[in-house]
């Protein structure tokens, strides 16, 4: 590429968005927000572009799930640190001030319209895979269109819960959902390589229906709950082989069905 | 891994595909959608949202010859000026 070219190549890149905070939970687990445009419409659960200028002035994308809800003035994102990640190896070093380049087109199918009603709404998200979940657990449409939501969170270590963990407690005392929240919201944190209350891998948890139990709630059915699933390649697998055992098939904005799964995730 | 388009797909005008697709991937072929292999970036978001069932990832065994010649349609739509994105889009 010749001078000329990449001059023309940063000319055309937007602003991006301003970084409002950062926040670093671990040495592998930071979060961030940033100004949101007003142009920028987005349902709750879904996942938009972001990134920064490559070295060869070109810009370097990767699809996040916004962690902030549909209502929220700002973004926030949750993001995981891969030293030699083409991207998160630069993004884990932003700071307030800095801008962050943000495409215009949110989507996903981890969101509410992909569903059909139901009783119980349960969330399974592995790692990073929490972001869309701390969005539509932060969205009122989330309890006016489930009477229980259930959210399981799998990491290896305890640390990495943290982010999670914050999240659920602050939740009690905010003005908008704290009412709304009241009973209706279960947090069931599982790690898989510390002791930990509950141990294991969500999957496991799920079959043997120690998670009902620990939960007091009861068994899964077709016929009243849905599911939502963000978590690695291993565990979209597993849950859609147990979750279509159990009667559940899988659904999309276009044909709303008993669960969904985001393919995107790959923290 | 990318995903393909499959011949379900010939004269299908749903387009559910293109309004999801978050890098606008999909380009208009002679009577299909095809996606852009290089600019695809394995979301996933338009395999179940397809209508026709016509969309799959590559990794499936049968579809890696596909996947060749959607990259060949590419190759000779680069050389082909008059080719230009999809106008589907509603």
């Amino acid at each position: 590429m010749n001078t000329h070219q990449t001059l023309k190549i940063i000319d055309n890149l937007p602003d991006g968005e301003l970084v409002t905070s950062v926040k670093h939970w671990t040495n592998r687990l930071f979060s961030f927000r940033i100004e949101r445009p007003i142009s920028l419409r987005f349902r709750s659960g879904e996942f938009v572009m972001i990134g920064l200028p490559g070295d060869n002035g070109k810009p370097l994308y990767r699809a996040y799930s916004i962690a902030s809800p549909s209502w929220d003035e700002e973004l926030e994102f949750y993001s995981i640190k891969i030293q030699d990640g083409p991207l998160t190896s630069k993004l884990q070093n932003i700071k307030i001030g800095d801008r962050v380049l943000l495409r215009p087109k949110p989507t996903g199918t981890l969101v509410l319209d992909a569903l059909i009603p139901g009783n119980r709404l349960f969330m399974f998200a592995t790692g990073t895979g929490i972001a869309p979940f701390a969005s539509l657990i932060r969205d009122p449409e989330t309890y006016e269109k489930f009477a229980e939501v259930i959210l399981t969170h799998t990491c290896r270590n305890i640390a990495e819960l943290k982010y999670g963990k914050v999240l659920v407690e602050s939740l009690a005392d905010d003005p908008l959902i704290g009412e709304l929240i009241d009973g209706k919201l279960k947090y069931y944190p599982t790690i898989t390589q510390e002791n930990f209350k509950t141990k294991g891998r969500i999957t496991n948890l799920l079959s043997n229906g120690q998670l009902f139990s620990d939960l007091c709630i009861k068994e899964m059915s077709a016929e009243s709950d849905r599911a939502m699933i963000c978590g690695s390649m291993g565990l979209n697998n597993d849950m859609r082989k147990i979750l279509e055992a159990r009667g559940l098939s899988e659904g999309a904005n276009s044909r709303p069905a008993e669960y969904v799964l985001e393919k995107a995730f790959v923290g | 891994m990318t995903y393909v388009v499959t011949e379900n797909c010939i004269k299908c005008k749903y387009t559910d595909c293109v309004s999801v697709c978050p890098v606008d991937c999909f380009y208009e072929g002679e009577n299909m959608l095809v996606i852009h292999p290089d600019e695809c970036i394995d979301c996933g978001v338009c395999e179940p949202e397809c209508p026709a069932d016509a969309i799959k990832p590559d990794s499936e065994t049968e579809l890696e010859a596909l996947a060749e010649i959607e990259c060949r349609v590419f190759q000779k739509m680069a050389r082909d000026s008059r080719s230009e994105r999809s106008t589907y889009r509603c």
